[in-house]
């Protein structure tokens, strides 16, 4: 019984503890050390400066999140719409995805300065980076998604005198369920990175803003404050899209 | 619905007025893969048969024989190298609303219900609703043995009763045509005795349907057919066309007739005879 209930806790506890020891032992190296708090504040420094300026943390961590969410949501309906579209055309297929690949294979961040001089310096830059860098996870798992559909299942539409557009609503699209999700996932965290990114280029709100400007204040607890924030949000956003496909799964059944 | 359409449901066989009584005619089809380049095959030589209007056909042969070929054509889902097809009197072009096909697999969605999947051509194609369909669907279900397993999904279920739902799904929306497709191919031999005992009662309870049941098992289509065509190793080509004499309904102690094994010898002769 015991037993039983110690594996269950296992991979919660073995992290958790492993975790708080690196603490520990961070504390103490810079106690023992007496570390300059510039260079490398301690863990409970940090905790101090979340608790001091939660307001301020607060206050930039609702642009972040807005345009994480917001550039993660157009890059969904972009990506599946997309590949949708070209599920449907075998020419529009053919022109187009050798070209998307091409331009995934480039990194992607290099092309934020060039989306601030085309929309400006405003959320909208945020925006446009987030969206178009999880875009390609998305609109590459779609795709793949939507070609593995069963082949017999397409025929067995087809022996029902379905239309494509039927067989696509109804078969391809949840058949590319557990494709899209496994995007959606890669997607998340990019569009966070993204915002980030977008940030420290140029603006003036936002903990990329905040991480940024702290550094010039040679507030190196405030970053380290920020990063921890960044960490809640990362984990929060990955555990809506992973709640999003259990409950898709969950539908889907078998 | 119309007191029209009801008539013509009630009476689905009686064939128009225009439809001839060979109600699938094959007349010098063949299929050839791959045409003008250097791997050419034929894998259906140039067939000709008909199907009567009621009649239960198994069509014979060995494995890549092109005996699938043959059905998937005939189903609207290939096409013809050469030659032409007509069902119902009307030359085939595309896949029509009133065939009901089983395949070698299930092809169930894994992610519906036994009971949605019988529903499925309903949703997937516009065809006439026929009253009562959830009841029909339900009643199909409980009459193949699988009571209480309405709202399973296919992951639940054995591959005997996933087969039993592929029955269902395929006689739900009442086709005049049913194609088989090897469907108990991929069984074992126990459930597949069982399955074919179950397409049988299926098969004389609900009257008035043309049958093609592809098989590469003798005592299978001699089990199950009217009527038996052989078809030689690719390219295939009908070399055998015999009446199976056994009234219905059948069970299958008629597996153990000197008649039936007279049969499956004969049938077996000719197979073997093209085999070199």
């Amino acid at each position: 019984m015991l037993a039983v209930a110690v594996d269950r806790l296992r991979p919660i506890v073995l992290p958790t503890a492993f975790g708080a020891g690196l603490l520990l032992l961070w504390q103490a190296t810079v106690v023992v050390f007496d570390y300059p708090k510039v260079i490398l504040p301690a863990p409970s420094d940090i905790a101090l400066a979340l608790h001091a300026d939660l307001p301020v943390i607060w206050q930039q961590a609702i642009p972040t999140v807005r345009d994480t969410l917001a550039g993660f949501a157009l890059a969904t309906v972009l990506g599946v719409g997309l590949a949708s579209l070209l599920s449907f055309s075998r020419l529009l297929r053919d022109a187009l995805y050798p070209l998307i690949v091409v331009i995934q294979l480039v990194p992607k961040i290099a092309w934020t300065p060039l989306f601030i001089v085309w929309v400006g310096i405003g959320w909208q830059s945020r925006l446009t980076v987030a969206t178009f860098i999880a875009f390609f996870p998305i609109f590459i798992a779609m795709m793949a998604g939507l070609e593995a559909t069963d082949r017999s299942l397409v025929r067995l539409c087809r022996g029902l005198t379905a239309t494509p557009g039927r067989t696509f609503w109804l078969v391809r699209l949840p058949a590319s369920m557990p494709y899209l999700f496994s995007g959606l996932k890669i997607a998340i965290t990019l569009a966070v990175i993204g915002v980030i990114v977008a940030e420290f280029i140029s603006s003036s709100e936002g903990l990329g803003f905040l991480i940024l400007k702290s550094a010039a204040l040679l507030r190196t607890d405030l970053i380290l404050a920020a990063i921890a924030v960044l960490c809640v949000i990362g984990l929060a956003s990955y555990g809506l899209v992973h709640a999003g496909e259990l409950a898709v799964r969950r539908w889907q059944g078998g | 619905m119309s007191t029209t359409a009801a008539a013509i449901r009630a009476t689905p066989l009686a064939p128009a007025a225009s439809a001839p009584a060979d109600y699938v005619a094959v007349d010098r089809v063949r299929k050839v893969y791959g045409a003008g380049t250097r791997q050419q095959v034929e894998a259906v030589a140039t067939s000709t048969f008909t199907i009567k209007a009621g009649e239960f056909v198994a069509l014979l042969g060995p494995s890549g024989c092109g005996k699938s070929t043959l059905l998937m054509m005939i189903a609207g889902l290939d096409t013809p190298s050469g030659g032409s097809i007509a069902v119902a009197g009307r030359p085939l072009a595309a896949p029509r609303a009133q065939t009901g096909i089983m395949f070698q697999d299930p092809t169930l969605l894994p992610w519906k219900t036994a009971l949605d999947n019988v529903l499925f051509p309903f949703q997937v194609a516009s065809r006439p609703a026929i009253d009562g369909t959830r009841v029909r669907a339900m009643a199909l279900l409980d009459r193949v043995g699988l009571e209480g397993f309405h709202h399973h999904k296919p992951g639940q279920l054995s591959g005997g009763m996933r087969q039993r739902v592929a029955i269902c799904r395929a006689l739900v929306y009442e086709p005049d045509l049913l194609l088989m497709d090897e469907p108990f191919s991929a069984l074992d031999a126990i459930t597949r005795d069982e399955m074919n005992l179950v397409l049988m009662k299926m098969w004389e309870e609900e009257q008035n349907r043309t049958a093609l049941f592809v098989t590469h098992s003798i005592r299978e289509a001699v089990y199950l057919a009217d009527r038996v065509l052989v078809m030689s190793r690719r390219p295939g080509r009908i070399i055998e066309d015999i009446q199976i004499p056994f009234a219905r309904p059948r069970g299958l102690e008629i597996g153990e007739t000197v008649e039936f094994n007279r049969i499956c010898g004969h049938l077996r002769s000719k197979i073997d005879h093209r085999a070199h």
